[in-house]
This record gives C-alpha cells, sequence and structure tokens, in this order.
C-alpha cells in the first residue's frame, strides 16, 4: 500500500507565493489603519506574512486566504502590538429622525455631494480617529470589501454584532466627515 | 404618514446598510424593495447612503504596500526555507 504523502516543501512555498502574498497590499492597508504609522506597519506586514508562512500548511485550500491572513494580522496586532485600546463614543441609534446626516442635509443637499470634496487624507485620518471596534470594522468592509460572514470570522464576534458596529462605525465616520465639510465650507449648516 | 408607516421606515432604516451591502436574505430584501417602491423619503435616505458608501469604498482603497518591504518580505520567505512547513 502507497503511503499517502503531504505537499513538499516546495510546494507549500509555490502555493503560498501563488494565493497569500498577492495578499500583501490587503494586509498591508489594514495594518496601516490597526497601528496608526508607516514604520509598525511594515513591521506588523512582515511578521504577518511570515506567521503566515510558517502556519501555511494549516490553511484549508479553497477558503478565503485574504481572511485568513487577516485574522493572523488582527491576532498579532492585539498580542504584540496594542499597547492600550483606544475608547471612543459610542452612537446611540435609537430614534431614526436623528441618525443620518441626512436629516440635516436632505434640504440643502439631499445626493451627499459634498463628501467628494472631502480628500483622501481626511478620510483615512477620520477612520483612524475612530474607536478600535469601530475602526476594525470599517476597514475590513469599506477599505478590503470583506463579507459580514468574513468580518464576523475576523473579528471572532457573531454576525450580528458585526451588523450593529458597522452601523454605528458608518454612522459615526459619517458624522464627523459631515462636522469636517461643515467647518470647510463644503457645505452649509450648523453643526449639533 | 401614518403611525404604522412611521415604524416601518424606522425598522427598515436600522438595517439599511445590510439592504446595500447586499447581506439580505432574499426574502427581507424583497420586503425592504416593497417598503421602497411606496416610501420616498426612505428611497432618498437609502440613496444618500449609498452615495456614502460609494465615496468610502473609492476614498479609503488606494494605498499599496511599498516596494522596500515587498523586497524584504521576499528576502524573509527565501531565508526561511529550511524551517518553514514542518514547523
Amino acid at each position: 500500500m502507497r503511503v499517502k504523502r503531504g505537499p513538499t516543501k516546495d510546494e507549500l512555498r509555490g502555493a503560498f507565493e501563488a494565493e497569500a502574498l498577492p495578499q500583501l497590499d490587503a494586509v498591508y492597508r489594514v495594518a496601516l489603519r490597526l497601528s496608526g504609522n508607516e514604520a509598525q506597519a511594515d513591521d506588523l506586514t512582515q511578521e504577518t506574512m511570515l506567521r503566515a508562512f510558517r502556519a501555511w500548511h494549516q490553511f484549508k485550500s479553497g477558503t478565503n486566504v485574504r481572511a485568513w491572513l487577516l485574522t493572523i494580522l488582527r491576532n498579532t496586532f492585539i498580542n504584540e502590538y496594542r499597547r492600550t485600546r483606544r475608547a471612543g463614543v459610542s452612537v446611540e441609534v435609537s430614534d431614526v429622525e436623528e441618525f443620518s446626516v441626512f436629516s440635516d442635509v436632505q434640504d440643502a443637499d439631499p445626493e451627499g455631494d459634498f463628501f467628494n470634496r472631502i480628500v483622501d487624507d481626511e478620510v483615512l485620518r477620520a477612520i483612524d480617529s475612530l474607536p478600535d471596534e469601530f475602526r476594525e470594522a470599517v476597514v475590513l468592509s469599506d477599505i478590503e470589501d470583506l463579507s459580514y460572514a468574513e468580518i464576523a470570522k475576523v473579528l471572532d464576534v457573531p454576525i450580528g454584532t458585526v451588523k450593529s458596529r458597522l452601523f454605528r462605525a458608518r454612522q459615526a465616520l459619517q458624522r464627523q466627515l459631515y462636522e469636517y465639510a461643515l467647518e470647510m465650507g463644503y457645505i452649509k449648516g450648523e453643526p449639533r | 404618514m401614518t403611525a404604522a408607516n412611521e415604524t416601518d421606515c424606522h425598522a427598515i432604516a436600522m438595517r439599511l446598510y445590510e439592504y446595500l451591502d447586499r447581506e439580505m436574505t432574499r426574502e427581507d430584501e424583497a420586503a425592504v424593495r416593497a417598503h421602497l417602491a411606496d416610501c420616498r423619503g426612505c428611497v432618498s435616505l437609502f440613496n444618500f447612503e449609498g452615495a456614502y458608501l460609494k465615496f468610502l469604498s473609492a476614498r479609503a482603497n488606494a494605498r499599496n504596500a511599498p516596494d522596500h518591504l515587498r523586497k524584504r518580505i521576499f528576502e524573509q520567505l527565501l531565508c526561511n526555507e529550511d524551517e518553514s512547513a514542518s514547523a
């Protein structure tokens, strides 16, 4: 009887290069948003790819490699880099009349054209200023385009938690961008 | 607008991102669509929030890993050949 052999080192390495390395940009982008500075993002990305390479034999082929890498990234960040959790105000969304910036701008700018005057760096700055739980949700969904199920896996929380975090995170971010737009005069109105 | 209708608007607004992200079951999605067909206020809100999400993903996705980092990682993986996979 033939003994079934596992993949050779060369095969594992080839598969890692073909599947995991193309995700390097995604890993770096999330690392940058989690750590908040470039030097740390470099280290965090490198550490993540190295750990992923060493654990590559555990990766289940056919599952989402990006979600797998981002899970390793997040665990590495929490265990080795995050000194203090950034706390922030959460947004209560009990009253529909109050929750969206839409209620403030529906007469002046119902299509939200003012958003398009806000530059990239300002958007990233606003994302960076969110509390950790919100920032993670926004980065994984709106920067990396993961599904709710994938986000739930990366964050290790139920899908219901993903939904409510994402809702509150996007609302908090929207409010912040609106206030910036007011300040810059991109839209007229009174900050709340 | 009737009181019952307002309750609908609220319930639907709370799930607007699930709808816009296409994360709803087919039945729930159909229910939202049916409500939107009758409710201009919600249509405007959903359009606004849709524009916001589009703006977010267009603005936030720009940056790639720098070349020096890419090089560093490739070199490290080469060096690591011996201790990999079996670990």
